[in-house]
């Protein structure tokens, strides 16, 4: 943990962070005992190698994985006494997610899809699609409102992808290898976008097995054997990426 | 209050549109399926109307009766028992007038000699039941004639060769002619006619208008055989209350009287029956009312059927839609979201399929009763019931399904290929 953060600025908190999986009668411990805090502005690249537990982390953070034991705060919150409701509810708020396959809902709008948070947010059809609209806006894709994901190029896909995580302005945008899926010049746009949400004041985690996709982000924490072995503060090199 | 119960509608709204998206995304599937529940729909509410019709038809044959009247028979009463050999029955015309006398309330009374005869008329000829019986038949039994008259007393005093013609038999003898003053042939004696009656339709492919009616002394005379035990006997008794008499009481005072007249005591067999039209309804209700249980039992398989092709169809698509269930809870949706989903999903595949089943419910009534002659009223209660009912279906078998999805965990929804 970077020193002298002050804990009260902290939008992710963990504290002794474990979680065991039994395989074939055996107990594997994916995380084992993290604790550390990401403050709001922050752009995270969380590394690591395949099994090294980075992927359950970011899970655990997302509140989709439920902790063996240790604790999670989000912008304050206790998670460990929520049930799945509330924490549905949480993610709703609080938290976009990114995946690396986009998961767009087939045979359905690019619109449509965006607006699928809002309406667990409980907005009324109006209201869900001018957010939509405008969040696609924003992401230059205002003229592919209706076009279903087939129908798009896979940046075009991560693009409404991430329109649909910030739909319902979260305070953390948790992506888990968001280019895997991308060409390298998709790649590069994809990351610039992040690059300038992350100005607009969005906390960004990415989780990333790519040096380049890690070297865009201001910190990097890097897992193995479900412990954090690095976690540094990477000097910015604004011209390469600007 | 009220924006939160707008974004609750709208909550369904979104849950309808998904479901007719994931409906159309498998359309063949969709249909086949809608296809079980249609059948279901279309057996059981069919049945309950057959069952329903039933039920008018019969009150209608019994109402034809008339509404208030005691039938007497000359069959030993030995109730649940049987009849034994030894048993015989005893009705008189005498019986018949010591009723009418003492027993109050009689509006009238007509004894009944049924024969089967064959009319004949210009080489034309006909078979038909013969009642011979008095003017009171008339009455009791609602039958008017629509031209000449019925049978008289001056009739029945003088056995006249007279008779009371059905619209089917006049039909078959006379066609459209109007036959009253022409002679007819019966069993080979000249018979005038004098009236033809009113039709009275058909109840259970019985032909009512197919009825001759004669003066009880002239069947007497003429056809009854060796089937009575004596001269004075009759076959049946028609007793015809005022209304508000109670049939009850009534039957009670005419067993008392009968009894006497019999000399029949304590526990020994009554030599007659007697019977209500209240009893008749009773039963008949009783009877339509199993017969209409066992059709909806049996069509009520075919709905089961269909239901466990809702759950079937519905473990698939949770099966298949597991990544977008973990999708959506990423995003947001609850387990009551995620459940309502599904539910809503079978609700409208069972809806769709009831709202068919429905419709050609109602053709296949409808073609019943205009071919069949069989009434089969589909009313609007049975309609919505129809379409509740397989929305219930719907939320009965999609609920398993739907609960199942909602219980999963989003992180191993999510990682399900």
């Amino acid at each position: 943990m970077p020193a002298g953060t002050p804990k009260q600025m902290a939008l992710v908190e963990t504290q002794d962070l474990v979680k065991n999986y039994v395989l074939g009668g055996e107990t594997v411990r994916a995380v084992d005992g993290v604790s550390l805090s990401i403050d709001r502005g922050e752009y995270v690249a969380i590394m690591g190698a395949s099994g090294s537990g980075k992927s359950t982390f970011m899970n655990m953070i997302g509140c989709l994985d439920i902790p063996t034991s240790g604790e999670v705060r989000i912008d304050d919150i206790a998670t460990g006494d929520r049930d799945g409701d509330a924490l549905a509810e949480l993610r709703n708020q609080k938290i976009g997610f990114v995946f690396q396959q986009f998961n767009l809902l087939a045979r359905t709008t690019a619109l449509d899809n965006v607006a699928v948070p809002l309406i667990y947010a409980g907005l009324g059809s109006e209201e869900r699609r001018a957010k939509a609209k405008a969040k696609l806006g924003e992401m230059g894709l205002g003229d592919r409102l209706d076009h279903s994901p087939a129908k798009l190029s896979g940046g075009q896909q991560q693009r409404v992808a991430i329109a649909r995580a910030l739909v319902t302005d979260p305070v953390i945008l948790l992506a888990d290898e968001p280019t895997g899926a991308l060409d390298s010049k998709t790649s590069e746009d994809i990351m610039q976008i992040f690059q300038t949400l992350n100005d607009q004041g969005i906390t960004i985690i990415v989780v990333t097995h790519e040096a380049e996709i890690a070297d865009q982000a201001k910190r990097r924490i890097e897992f193995r054997d479900g412990k954090v072995i690095e976690d540094v503060m990477i000097k910015k090199r604004r011209q390469t990426s600007a | 209050m009220i924006g939160n119960l707008g974004q609750k509608a709208s909550g369904w709204i979104v849950n309808i549109a998904i479901a007719m998206t994931a409906l159309r995304t498998n359309l063949m599937r969709s249909i086949l399926t809608t296809l079980g529940v249609m059948i279901g729909v279309f057996a059981v509410t069919l049945a309950v109307a057959v069952g329903s019709g039933a039920q008018v038809s019969v009150m209608q044959s019994i109402n034809a009766l008339g509404s208030n009247m005691a039938l007497v028979f000359p069959q030993p009463d030995t109730g649940e028992g049987g009849r034994r050999s030894f048993d015989r029955g005893r009705l008189t015309m005498r019986d018949a007038r010591a009723i009418e006398k003492q027993i109050s309330g009689i509006d009238d009374i007509a004894p009944q000699l049924r024969t089967n005869i064959q009319l004949i008329v210009a080489g034309r000829n006909a078979s038909t039941n013969a009642v011979g019986t008095t003017p009171g038949y008339g009455k009791v039994s609602n039958l008017v004639a629509a031209s000449g008259r019925f049978i008289s007393e001056a009739d029945v005093r003088s056995a006249a060769r007279v008779v009371v013609l059905g619209p089917s038999v006049v039909t078959k003898l006379f066609g459209d002619y109007d036959p009253v003053g022409e002679t007819v042939r019966i069993n080979r004696a000249p018979f005038k006619v004098i009236g033809v009656l009113e039709s009275k339709g058909s109840s259970f492919g019985n032909d009512n208008d197919d009825i001759a009616i004669m003066p009880i002394t002239t069947t007497r005379q003429r056809f009854s055989g060796d089937t009575l035990a004596g001269p004075d006997d009759l076959q049946m008794l028609f007793v015809g209350f005022e209304d508000g008499v109670s049939l009850p009481t009534a039957k009670r005072e005419i067993t008392k009287l009968l009894r006497d007249r019999y000399r029949v005591r304590g526990k020994d067999i009554n030599p007659f029956t007697i019977r209500t039209t209240e009893e008749f309804m009773k039963e008949s209700a009783q009877v339509t009312g199993i017969f209409q249980i066992v059709l909806v039992a049996i069509a009520s398989i075919s709905l089961l059927v269909g239901g466990i092709g809702i759950m079937n169809i519905m473990l698939v698509s949770v099966t298949e839609r597991t990544r977008e269930i973990g999708l959506r809870m990423a995003l947001g949706a609850k387990r009551s979201d995620i459940r309502n989903q599904f539910l809503v999903e079978a609700a409208v595949l069972c809806v769709i399929g009831g709202a068919m089943g429905l419709i050609f419910a109602i053709a296949g009534g409808t073609a019943l009763t205009v071919y069949a002659d069989f009434p089969v009223p589909i009313g609007v209660g049975v309609g919505i019931g129809a379409i509740i009912f397989s929305a219930f279906i719907g939320l009965l078998f999609g609920g398993y399904p739907a609960v199942r999805a909602s219980r999963l965990s989003p992180i191993e929804a999510l990682r399900s290929e």
